[in-house]
């Protein structure tokens, strides 16, 4: 909220020209920052009806109501000010704070983008652009506002990280990367920085590099009170496997926010790569009750009660995260699942499709279907749709077994038996079916 | 006056007979009423422990058994009860002699030891038994399986049996642990399938541990080599030939526990499933003249669904869905479900476990019985279960070595878990491993007993069952096989036609009441039933008694009630 205030003074200074005039809207700006609001108001009273709607009076009422928590009067005065002066970076930065606080991104944002728009240079501006656009997922306008201040200043480390997190982000995992070392020279405590290379890491492949920065960082956050970063702590733990200090750092996130359904889902997420679909049921089950629409927890309690062959009961959860726009594709496929378990070959056959024309390569839906139609005795479509799930990953072993059996049953033995010799020799490089009906799949969260 | 009081008042009595007519417990009323209740060691008199030998090397076979069996040595018309013990091997020397155990039904209740006197103690490693009578002499004999040599006891009719082990040559040495009496060729001869499990000794014994326990816990049977089941066809002359090899059974080593002989493609010829640890299941497809075709895979039941190897242990079968084609059931490991394979025909099979997959989840089943315990006419489930691990609650979450039993009633596609409602029995937890089902009160519903391993085995009297009317069969076959595995059993009761095939073996190391009882559920007549024997012949019966068991000749029917 002291920003309100500074903002409210920078917009007076751009206004007032009168010196007896800037110190009494200073004092007023002090009683303000004091907290002493009600005498504020009383100072300000006078010079607002010397000067009725000026904008940096309006700016400075807005500030106070802000203050008073009356947030829609102060975006009315603010947004007054900006109409009179449409030039006034200040009463606009009041605005962008003030959506902030209403939790309006896209309104910040664009109140944002006009202070740089008129003022190129204005850090803070630039700074929490960036991290609005980032968190919102614009990333190349979030590097595009980064890398133009770094023409013109040092960045921070923070920022260094914002940027690498953007870039990788996009896909550009070079560019990260050397963003991320550059924050490191800067301090090389940088937890930001290191989990970044995590992700890199584990991009590349190089868990067990991944997993060094996972630890390093894990003894930096030891204390962290930001639920935020232990939350993308934990969301990159989860990825490369380091279940529980993903699960360590989720709890402390929770300890401070108990009530999060973003942190209690990652924790539900945590426990099933755990493979204990009871905890993470009862975790799932809570984020619903929290928020009774949140797509991914349906998603991810009809995912665990499936697992569990709770059938009945995750068709229902399932086909409400399918009923919203937040769902991901693969609920059709664990939807179908459940049809395929229910008898209900045609709807099951339906929803394997509708995700293959989704997720072309989406392996185990592939495999679904070749089983569906295997189950309805069509071998020929059968076999196909099997033969392209083993072209996608020629390692996914329930696509040979279902070869397997699918050759067993038109008395080809040898080939049969060749998938079944293939699905051994995985299993000799460490590469073992899934217990489970499904394996949670790549594009479902973190 | 008084003849009109005397009329009034009998049409009183006709309206109390309507009424409780009308109150008999209906099918649904009746199955919500039966309970299990459990018979004590004071009351029954069965004062015996199994003994598991239980070391801190932790050897495989002292977790693995033993069964039990209901059978009705002296053909007195009672149930009588074997129990597997444990015994001297190259892992184990007990500090006094075990026994297994014969006990004697009185008719009253309770039961008395009379192992010593009818000579079969057996004295090895005990895992299962199977009794059938092999030599069609009228008595029924047993076979024991062991870690170490088999035990064939012939009994001689006198109350005493008789090792004939090395004369029969179903001595089978290794570690073999279930047997199902069966005839393979339809020669009327009863035949032998011993299941096989890993090859083993004392030195062969892995160091499994627990390294925060720092002990020994039980290894997976992952790490020992399988071996081949055996088949032994019966000459008719006291003696068998084991033909595991022309067979085709030897072509297939397994990890076999759990046996059932049943026909899954209608053809007449008993084929077998077979249960296999860490490896998939067999269906050893009978295809005439002395060969087996295994299809396990094919079928679809060798696998989990991912085609991962489970570790099925107990097994049955029967037509639960009444589409006239016998369906299966394996037990598997905690974490992995229990399978109800449905035949879909064309020798495929489909999972469809219905709620016995989430209620097994955690568990590890081994004695298992399809049977009709509220006599409605159709196959219920009955699930013992156990951890092999005696450690297992330290190392995997919300899973314990002491397991609840479970029964689920059939409600015509499916099974729903009514073991809540069915006895304060489903409410404790039991190493259970064997078991066996059968009318040891002669009341007309089926009873349970349980085998547990390290514990006295629990003796169930189910309560309840028999308000539905039924009517016990005792086949006594001339040409057939004479436990009449195979037979074709079709009855119609209140406009409900049902079929049941007599299976040979299933659940667990255990041997079941070899009579047959047929639920006619709140009908008041069972208006025929007929019986397709194995030899072909065909008895059709009419006016046969309710409630009551009667015995039923082949080729001539209904000879004594």
């Amino acid at each position: 909220m002291f920003l309100l205030i500074l903002s409210a003074i920078l917009g007076f200074q751009t206004v007032a020209q009168q010196p007896d005039l800037v110190q009494r809207l200073e004092q007023v700006a002090t009683l303000i920052r004091e907290n002493r609001l009600t005498e504020a108001e009383k100072e300000l009273a006078p010079i607002a009806r010397a000067a009725p709607g000026a904008p940096a009076t309006t700016n400075l009422l807005g500030t106070i109501r802000a203050k008073q928590g009356r947030l829609n009067e102060a975006e009315a005065l603010f947004l007054q000010a900006v109409r009179k002066d449409d030039k006034f970076t200040g009463a606009r930065l009041n605005l962008a704070y003030l959506y902030l606080l209403k939790r309006e991104h896209q309104k910040a944002i664009f109140q944002l983008r006009e202070v740089l728009r008129l003022e190129p240079d204005n850090a803070e501006a630039a700074d929490k652009l960036a991290e609005l656009l980032f968190a919102d997922g614009h990333f190349d306008e979030c590097i595009s506002v980064i890398e133009k201040q770094r023409q013109s200043r040092a960045l921070s480390p923070e920022l260094l990280v914002m940027l690498g997190d953007a870039y990788f982000a996009k896909g550009a995992a070079t560019e990260a990367e050397q963003l991320y070392l550059l924050a490191l020279e800067g301090r090389l405590d940088n937890a930001g920085a290191l989990l970044g290379l995590a992700q890199i890491s584990r991009a590349k492949g190089e868990l067990r590099e991944a997993s060094l920065y996972i630890t390093r960082v894990a003894t930096l956050t030891a204390d962290s009170k930001s639920p935020e970063f232990l939350y993308k702590f934990a969301l990159i733990a989860i990825s490369v496997g380091m279940i529980d200090p993903a699960k360590d750092a989720l709890e402390r996130t929770l300890k401070m926010r108990p009530n999060d359904p973003s942190f209690l889902l990652a924790l539900g997420i945590a426990w099933l790569r755990r493979g204990d679909l009871f905890e993470s049921e009862k975790i799932f089950r809570r984020v619903i009750e929290l928020q009774p629409n949140n797509a991914r927890g349906q998603l991810h309690l009809g995912y665990v009660l499936l697992n569990q062959k709770k059938y009945g009961e995750a068709r229902v959860w399932l086909e409400k995260s399918a009923q919203s726009n937040n769902s991901i594709p693969e609920v059709f496929y664990y939807l179908g699942l459940v049809a395929q378990e229910q008898n209900d070959d045609a709807r099951a056959i339906a929803l394997f499709e509708k995700t293959v024309q989704k997720l072309p390569n989406y392996v185990h839906a592939r495999v679904a279907l070749g089983s569906s139609y295997m189950k309805l005795k069509d071998y020929t479509r059968a076999q196909q749709e099997l033969e392209t799930a083993v072209k996608i990953d020629p390692d996914e072993p329930k696509a040979h077994y279902n070869l397997a059996l699918l050759y067993a049953r038109l008395k080809d033995t040898a080939r049969a038996q060749e998938e079944m010799r293939i699905i051994e020799k995985l299993k000799a490089k460490g590469v073992t079916p899934d217990s489970g009906v499904v394996v949670l799949p790549p594009t479902s969260p973190p | 006056m008084q003849y009109q009081r005397k009329l009034s008042l009998l049409v009183l009595l006709a309206l109390l007979a309507i009424n409780s007519l009308a109150q008999k417990p209906s099918r649904s009323t009746a199955r919500g009423q039966v309970m299990f209740e459990e018979v004590s060691p004071q009351a029954s008199k069965l004062n015996w422990t199994h003994n598991n030998a239980r070391s801190p090397d932790r050897q495989l076979p002292e977790t693995v058994g033993a069964g039990c069996a209901f059978l009705d040595y002296d053909n007195d018309g009672w149930l009588d009860i074997y129990l597997v013990n444990s015994g001297p091997s190259d892992f184990f020397t007990p500090a006094t002699p075990l026994k297994n155990a014969l006990f004697h039904n009185n008719h009253d209740g309770t039961f008395s030891d009379v192992t010593d006197k009818a000579g079969v103690a057996g004295g090895r490693f005990g895992m299962g038994v199977a009794v059938a009578d092999y030599d069609g002499d009228g008595y029924v004999d047993l076979y024991i399986t062991n870690y170490g040599p088999n035990l064939l006891y012939h009994n001689n009719g006198d109350g005493t049996f008789t090792d004939v082990t090395e004369k029969a040559g179903v001595t089978a040495p290794g570690w073999s642990t279930c047997a199902t009496w069966f005839d393979f060729d339809n020669d009327g001869k009863l035949d032998l399938f011993v299941s096989s499990f890993v090859f083993y000794d004392k030195s062969q014994n892995p160091l499994c541990t627990d390294p925060t326990l720092q002990r020994r816990y039980y290894c997976v049977p992952r790490l020992f080599k399988p071996q081949s089941s055996r088949l032994f066809r019966n000459r008719g002359d006291g003696t068998f030939q084991d033909v595991s090899r022309e067979s085709g059974i030897a072509d297939h080593p397994g990890k076999s526990f759990g046996a059932v002989a049943t026909d899954v493609n209608n053809d007449g010829l008993m084929d077998l499933f077979v249960a296999n640890d860490t490896m998939p299941n067999f269906l050893f497809v009978n295809k005439g003249g002395g060969r087996f075709e295994e299809v396990g895979l094919a079928a679809g039941v060798a696998y989990g669904e991912t085609g991962k190897p489970r570790s099925g242990m107990g097994v049955d079968s029967t037509d639960y869905d009444g589409d006239g084609w016998q369906d299966l059931f394996v037990a598997n490991i905690d974490h992995e479900f229990f399978s109800l394979y449905h035949n879909d025909k064309d020798l495929i099979f489909s999972d469809q476990p219905g709620e016995i997959a989430p209620t097994t989840h955690l568990l590890s089943g081994w004695g298992l019985k399809f049977f009709d315990y509220d006599n409605d006419g159709d196959p219920d489930l009955f699930l013992v279960n156990g951890h092999p691990d005696d450690m297992i609650a330290s190392r995997v979450p919300r899973v314990s070595y002491k397991e609840p039993l479970l029964l689920f009633e059939n409600t015509g596609r499916t099974f729903k878990d009514v073991s809540a409602s069915s006895g304060a029995v489903f409410g404790k937890i039991f190493s259970g491993r064997g078991l066996a089902v059968g009318d040891f009160d002669n009341d007309g519903d089926l009873d349970v007993l349980i085998s547990n391993n390290g514990e006295a085995p629990v003796l169930l009297r189910n309560e309840g069952g028999n308000r539905n009317n039924w009517v016990g069969l005792q086949l006594v076959a001339t040409k057939s096989n004479p436990a009449a595995v195979g037979a074709i059993i079709t009855w119609q009761a209140g406009g409900v036609t049902r079929r049941r095939l007599k299976t040979g073996g299933g659940s667990y190391l255990s041997s079941h009441d070899p009579r047959e009882v047929l639920g006619a559920g709140s009908a008041t007549k069972i208006d025929w039933i007929e019986i397709r024997w194995p030899s072909g012949k065909v008895d059709k019966l009419t006016n046969v008694p309710l409630n009551t068991y009667v015995k039923i000749l082949e080729g001539s029917g209904l000879v004594t009630k």
